[in-house]
Order: structure tokens, then sequence, then C-alpha cells
């Protein structure tokens, strides 16, 4: 019990960890995990990242100790590996998510990142509701998504960057009081929505022209306004900036934290770009091979990690400019998730 | 004219070597999916039987003659024009120069050092020469085991058959070709390539011409039906030397004249995309 | 639950309209597409004028009976392909992971899948059939028929291809046996059943549903039978819930992600 006082309150609350036996709590709060003994300390400390103290804070997304594992058939190459699989089929069991705990609080802003493979759409897909856990516990908005996905989906919204939701070959006007029928809204309320949102977006120009001939930046808004129809309490972004040049870029991530300011909507955000996660987040987490490797605030990881990996990062940047100032200040925050990355790779 | 003679120059010098080896990579390509065209056998499998079965029931005595066939040479016929249609999948030809002109792909694919339209015909002969053999094997058995085999069947003349079918199948992507290259001037060619097909498909295919009315059938024999499907079928459910010979006479007719055809709209379409910039 | 029911049909009959409209949008291709096909379908014409010639019914069935079998084949062909063209490439969704956009919306996933796409050639298919069903069904009552076996003839044709587009959930190569099978309805369909004995007659009304498609419905508008009729309805609504029951089963098995192996 004290030490779930001791991380402020953020991780999980006490009526529903109380059941559990020590052995699992050990594994919740196992949250911050650095692979090198070293920096554990810095781990510890950046859990209890400040600003979020407050006990009463609701908590839109609880995560404990979810695990999903794939059965993935193995077949030897060739004819006779084939006809070997026929009789004899091997499968080997791959961890995609195993163990990840986490909570996310109403109004926060999340950067959900690893590389490629890590276990982050699979995550997702489980808070979702789209895959079911294998173990472990989701809590979306208090409700578990595995039970009551539709009941869930009214109060979430999605974004992929790389997936079209729009349908090409209407206008925005259109898609939009579709998606409002899909997610119930009357024409009324539609339409006040419609009417808000095109005006925060600046949509005004190009609302009635068919969604193949915007240009990229044009139809990412669109596909967020989509998203947003239903006033959703939790946006899931996947990559929402893939694509586009810097200027739109900044527009689309200046109106995700105006989303977030204005109607406290909480932000998960998975990026590949450093620039989204530097800009919106005020807090990541890290994973690979299916667990959480960091969890920390960006501020607290960019002042700190440099200090205690100065010797790994940047080294090839250093080699070049051999007479370089040496301010471990000047370490970007995408060096350090590159070098957090190697060092994962390495173990 | 001065042109064209020169393109037709370049045809013949060029090493008729690039042209196998297009060939046999799609020989071997195909070869891997030897068990995805086996899939094919059931569409082909159901069309037979039903014909089977129909025209168990439209010869009532056994020996009878309809239009001057018996029955087990009317199901065989059917079998026979069925098999060229599958093995072929002449579609394949036209559905690659249509997306290739209408894509603009073809700007890069004309300046490459081989001729496109012979480049087409070699992918198709690659793929045409496992599907076709794994379907004759299928007909078969088939007709053996449900139709009974063919009576006096000269089993000296299969290569003479065989000949026969392969200019058949030329001839009939050739043609195709030409349709298809007139996606130069037309956007889109499909009607004409659909209409083609049509014709064969139940004028050609499902009965022999001698089952149309009189008046129709010198009609009929004028059209690439004659070449493409009636001649080789008919050859192989009732031979004789002398049909032999006209046939293979008019295929050559057709051959040359289909692929001089061939050459010159080529030849005029690419001009046109010089002149227009595509 | 009212209310439920209607915003969930609202939605589908949005989506139905907004494919009909992306179809739309170049007029001349839509229309040579639907005018082909109804050209194409007239074209086998062609093969029963022939067979007429040869003897006075073909299976048992005259000329008139053969055209209303062509016409139900057709018209229920295009009913469902209009209305519900994704379930004939569920498989490719489901071994895609295609169904994930589906399981975020708050709507019944089936009922989402079904309307996502139409086909615009379905349109001259329905209209081909419509035109032989006025033609030559007998008088007014006769055509309520033939609207009737319209509906449960597309209501088959869904759900066949919905029960073995399901079984991708369990097994892999199922689009091949979908489609091959599905269209097996049309290839055995629009010939009479007279032609059909033994054992083949059997397998027709059994493993490819063409008896209660095509058949009966045949059998019952020339020669009115009530007892036929009841069997044709009952047997749609039994493969309709058998056909729901193995997607929403395999359904399971997507969300528990078993069919990861198809889709790395």
């Amino acid at each position: 019990m004290t030490r779930r006082k001791t991380s402020g309150g953020r991780l999980f609350c006490a009526d529903r960890s109380g059941t559990e036996t020590a052995n699992e709590k050990d594994e919740v709060f196992r949250v911050c995990l650095f692979a090198n003994k070293q920096s554990r300390k810095t781990a510890e400390t950046g859990c209890m990242y400040t600003g979020r103290e407050e006990e009463s804070e609701m908590q839109a997304i609880r995560v404990e100790n979810l695990s999903k594992t794939f059965r993935v058939k193995r077949k030897e190459k060739g004819m006779r590996g084939s006809v070997k699989a026929i009789f004899h089929p091997q499968t080997e069991e791959i961890h995609a998510v195993n163990g990840v705990s986490f909570s996310v609080e109403e109004g926060e802003m999340l950067a959900f990142i690893g590389p490629n493979g890590a276990g982050k759409s699979t995550t997702i897909k489980m808070l979702t509701g789209i895959l079911y856990p294998d173990g472990g516990r989701v809590e979306v908005l208090g409700v578990d998504p595995t039970k009551k996905r539709r009941q869930l989906a009214y109060q979430i919204g999605t974004v992929f960057g790389q997936k079209e939701q729009l349908w090409t070959h209407l206008t925005p006007y259109d898609n939009f009081r579709f998606f409002g029928a899909i997610y119930d809204l009357t024409e009324r309320e539609t339409e006040a929505r419609i009417g808000e949102l095109s005006e925060r977006f600046a949509l005004k120009e190009f609302i009635d022209t068919p969604v193949r001939n915007l240009s990229l930046g044009q139809r990412i808004r669109c596909e967020m306004v989509a998203a947003l129809i239903h006033k959703p309490k939790v946006l899931f972004l996947d990559e929402p900036t893939i694509g586009l040049d810097p200027v739109v870029k900044e527009n689309v991530r200046e109106l995700i934290r105006q989303m977030n300011r204005e109607e406290r909507t909480t932000i998960f955000l998975t990026s590949h770009d450093v620039g989204d996660i530097e800009k919106l987040c005020r807090r990541i987490i890290i994973v690979n091979d299916g667990q959480i490797v960091l969890d920390d605030s960006v501020e607290h990881l960019k002042s700190h990690y440099p200090n205690e990996h100065a010797a790994d990062i940047g080294t090839h940047e250093r080699e070049q400019e051999a007479a370089g100032s040496g301010d471990s200040s000047d370490v970007s925050l995408e060096d350090i998730i590159v070098e957090i990355y190697r060092s994962q790779g390495e173990n | 004219m001065n042109r064209l003679a020169k393109q037709d120059g370049i045809v013949r010098c060029m090493p008729w070597r690039k042209y196998t080896v297009i060939y046999r990579s799609v020989l071997l390509e195909n070869l891997q999916y030897a068990a995805n065209i086996a899939v094919g056998f059931f569409s082909y499998a159901v069309f037979i039987y039903t014909f089977i079965m129909l025209w168990g029931y439209m010869y009532q005595t056994p020996g009878e003659l309809i239009a001057g066939y018996t029955k087990e040479q009317m199901i065989w016929y059917v079998m026979m024009t069925e098999m060229i249609w599958f093995g072929s999948s002449a579609a394949s030809v036209a559905r690659e120069v249509s997306t290739d002109i209408r894509g603009g792909n073809i700007a890069y694919l004309m300046n490459k050092p081989y001729h496109y339209t012979l480049y087409v015909l070699a992918k198709y002969t690659g793929g045409w020469s496992i599907r076709l053999p794994m379907y004759a094997m299928l007909a078969v058995v088939i007709g053996t085991a449900l139709v009974g085999p063919l009576p006096r069947f000269p089993l000296a003349a299969v290569p003479a058959m065989a000949l026969c079918v392969v200019l058949g199948l030329t001839i009939n992507a050739v043609l195709k070709m030409c349709i298809s290259l007139f996606s130069f001037w037309i956007e889109d060619a499909t009607p004409f390539q659909w209409l083609y097909d049509k014709l064969l498909l139940i004028v050609g295919t499902m009965f022999p011409v001698e089952i149309f009315p009189e008046t129709l059938q010198p009609l009929f024999k004028l059209t690439p039906i004659y070449t493409v499907c009636y001649g080789p079928a008919k050859l192989i459910v009732d031979f004789s030397p002398e049909k032999c010979v006209e046939i293979l006479a008019v295929q050559a007719v057709y051959l040359l004249a289909g692929c001089g055809l061939m050459f010159l709209i080529y030849g005029r379409g690419v001009k046109k995309l010089y002149v227009n910039g595509g | 639950m009212l209310t439920a029911v209607k915003n969930q049909m609202r939605v589908c009959f949005l989506s139905i309209k907004y494919n009909m409209m992306r179809e739309m949008v170049n007029k001349v291709t839509f229309l040579t597409n639907v005018g082909f096909m109804v050209l194409n379908n007239a074209s086998f014409l062609v093969q029963w004028l022939i067979l007429f010639r040869l003897r006075g019914d073909v299976g048992g069935y005259t000329f008139r009976e053969i055209m209303l079998l062509w016409g139900l084949v057709a018209a229920a062909f295009g009913l469902s392909h209009i209305l519900f063209a994704r379930v004939f490439s569920l498989s490719d969704l489901i071994i895609g992971g295609k169904l994930d956009a589906y399981l975020v919306q708050p709507k019944n996933v089936l009922a989402s899948v079904l309307t996502s796409a139409t086909d615009v050639s379905a349109i001259g298919d329905l209209l081909y059939g419509m035109v032989l069903g006025l033609i030559c069904s007998r008088g007014a009552g006769g055509f309520l028929l033939y609207l009737l076996f319209t509906v449960t003839g597309a209501v088959v044709f869904t759900t066949f291809a919905l029960l073995l587009g399901s079984l991708s959930f369990w097994f892999v190569r199922m689009d091949l046996l979908q489609s091959q099978l599905v269209m097996g309805i049309v290839s055995f369909g629009t010939y009479p059943d007279g032609i059909f004995k033994g054992v083949s007659r059997f397998l027709l009304y059994v493993i490819i549903p063409v008896g209660m498609a095509v058949w009966h419905p045949v059998h019952v508008m020339t020669d009115f039978d009530a007892g036929m009729l009841l069997t044709v309805l009952g047997y749609v609504c039994a493969l309709t819930a058998a056909s729901v029951i193995v997607f929403y089963r395999g359904l399971r098995r997507y969300a528990s992600g078993n069919l990861m192996e198809a889709r790395l």
C-alpha cells in the first residue's frame, strides 16, 4: 500500500488492486524497467514526474499486467518442410504483449512508442476491443473493451494516418453525416457538431469538395473531424502526421493540442515522429518485445537520461565534432530514443 | 509504309532468344502456382458436367445424330472448346495491354529492347504452356470416365491436332491484342473485347457451327470462330486429313494477317504517343 | 431496442446509398457496366433458342419456364450483389485482418461489413431478371411470388457466401472455395433440374443450395404448392441462422488473435 502512495496515485486505484496477490502487485508496479541496472534509479524517480499528484484524478485508461500471445505455425523451407508441416505442425508462441501495466489520466496526452513489432498495435487493438487479451485487465473509461466493445466505441475515436476511414468519393460534409449516423447523433446534433468542428479545423472552403480531390493535409484534418464527431473522451492516434509537410504537421499538432485543452480529450498517440511526441506529449511510454521499457515524463527523460548515458549517446555525432562542447543537454530526444531502442535490441 | 518496313526489319534482326527467356521465366513462375491453376478445374468440371447432363437429356435414343454429331462427339466438342478457353486465358493479354496503355506504363515498355507485342505474346505462351496440358489431362479423365472415349480416334493425328489448337490459341491472343491496342485511341476497348468474347463463347464454344440455321453457317465460318475454336475442336472429334489441311491453311492466313494488323496498329499507336506525348 | 434497430437501419441505408453514389460518379462507365450486363445475360437466349429448336422441352421445362428460371437466378444474384457485395469477398477481409475498422464502430459488425460495398453490374442482372419476371410470370399474383423468391434467392446467395466466407476464420484458402461454390449456384441454377439425376440432384439440394434457391421456387410458380413454399421459407431461415452463428463464432476467434499467422 505504501508503494502505491509513493507513485502519487498515478497508477491504480486502491479498490481494484486490493484483491491482487503480492506477487501480482509487484508485476503491476514494475512499470519502469530499464534493462541495465544503473538506470533503475533514473527510472524510479522518473515515474513520479511532477504535476499530477491529485488523488481524485479520474483514469481514462487502466491496463494491468496485460498479455497477448500469438501461436504462429512454423514451417521449414521447401517442399519437404511443407509436407512435414501437414503431419507434424510445429507452432511457436510469440509474446506480442507481455505483462504490460500502465494507466492514463483523463485529459492526458501520452506517447506510446516502440520499434516496429514491439507490440504497440496489439496493445491498441486490445484497448479498442478488436483483440481479446490472454491475460491481465483492461479498462477504458471504466469499461472493459472485451465485454462491452460497442458501448465503448461510442466514447472513443480512432485516427490511423495510414488507413483512410473516409469515403473518398464523398464530400467531407457527407462523410461527417455518415459518421454522425454511426454514432447515433440526431441530424441536428450532427449539424451543430460539424459547424463547430469545421470552424475549428478550418474546413469551410473545402467541406463540399470530394475527399479524393483534397490535399493530404486537408484530408487528415477531415479524418480527425470524422473521428471527433461524437465527442470521444479518448482519442487513439496512430501516426497522425505521417507523410505531411512540416507546416501541416505543426498545424495538425496544434489542433490536437487544442482538442485536448478545450474538450479534455485524452490522447493516446503512437508515432515514429519524435516531433509529434516532443510537441504534444508530456509523458512517454516505450515498449519493446511486448514489455514496457520506459515510462517517464518527456521533460525528465530529456534532462536526466543523457547525464547517465553520456558515454553511449550520440557517439557518432561526437566523433564527428571532436571538439564539441560536451554539454549533454544538446542531445535530442530522437538520439535518446534511438539509444534506448538500440540498447534493448542488444539485450 | 517506310516506317513499318523499318520496324519489321528490327523485328527480324532481333535475336529470338530474349523471347524464349521471357517465355521460360513465366513458365517457371506458373509452375509454382500449379496448385492455384487446379482451382479453376472446379469451374471447368461444373461446366462440363452440366453439359454432359444436358446432352444426356437431349439425345433420346442411343446412336442418334444431332446436326451430324453423336452424343459422345457433341460432348467432346464442348470439352475441347472449353479446354481451349480455360487453358489459354487470353483475357490476361487483353487486360495487360489495356492496363499498360491506359496506365501510361507503355511509355517505359516500348523503349525496351524488345517488341512490346511479342513480349506480351511470349508471356502469354508461357502461361498456357502449363495450363493447357493440365486442362487437357482433366478433359481426358472426365471424358473417359463420364462420356466414353471417342470412337475411331486416330492417335497418330494427335500432333496435327495439337498444332491446330496451338495456332488457334495464338490467333486468339493476337486478335485480342489488336482490339486492346485500340486503347491508344479510345478511352476503353473493353466493350469490343466483350463483343468478341461473346461471339466466341456463345456461338463458338457451346455448340458446333452445324447446329445453327443453315443460312448462318457460312457467315460463322468467316469469323475467327472457325480458326480459334470450331476448327481445332472439330478436328479432334471428327478427324480427316483434308479438313486438317484446310484448317491449318486458314489458320496460317489468319495468323499472318493478324500479326500484320497487330504490328500496324501498334506502330500507329506508338507514333501517336510520340506526337502527343502520352 | 427499437431505436437501436432504427439507427442501425439508417447507417446501412446510408452505406448502400453512398456506395451507389461512388459508382455513379462516372455516368458513362456506370451505364456501360449495367447495359453490358443486361446484354451479357440476354446473349444466353441464343443457347436456349438453339436447344428448344432441337426438342420441345429441356429437362421437362418449357421455354417460358426456362426464362423464369434464368430471370430468377439473375434477379437474386443481382439483388444480393447490389446490397451485400462485400460478403462475396468476406474471406479477403478476414484473412487480411480488415475487420478491425468495423470493430471500432458502435454498430453491428455483420451489418456494417455486408453493406460496405456494392457491385454496379449487378444492377444489370436485377433489371434483366425483373424484365423476364414481368414477361414470364403468370399475372400479378405470379409476379408477387416471383418478387418473394427473388428476395429469398438473394438471401440464399448472401448467407451461403457468408457461411463459406466465415470458414476463413478457421481455414486458409477458403476464398477460392467460397467463390467457386457460390458461382456453382449460378452455373447449375441456370439449367433445369430435370436434367440432373440421382446423386448429383441430391448434392444440388444439399451441398450447393441450388434446389432451394431456384428450382423449388420455379416449381411453386408454375404449379403452386404451399408445402413447397413453406419448405423454401423454412430453409432460408435455417440457413440464415446457421451462417450468422458461424460468423459470430468465427469473430470470437478473430478477436482472440489466432488468425495472426495468416496476417503476419
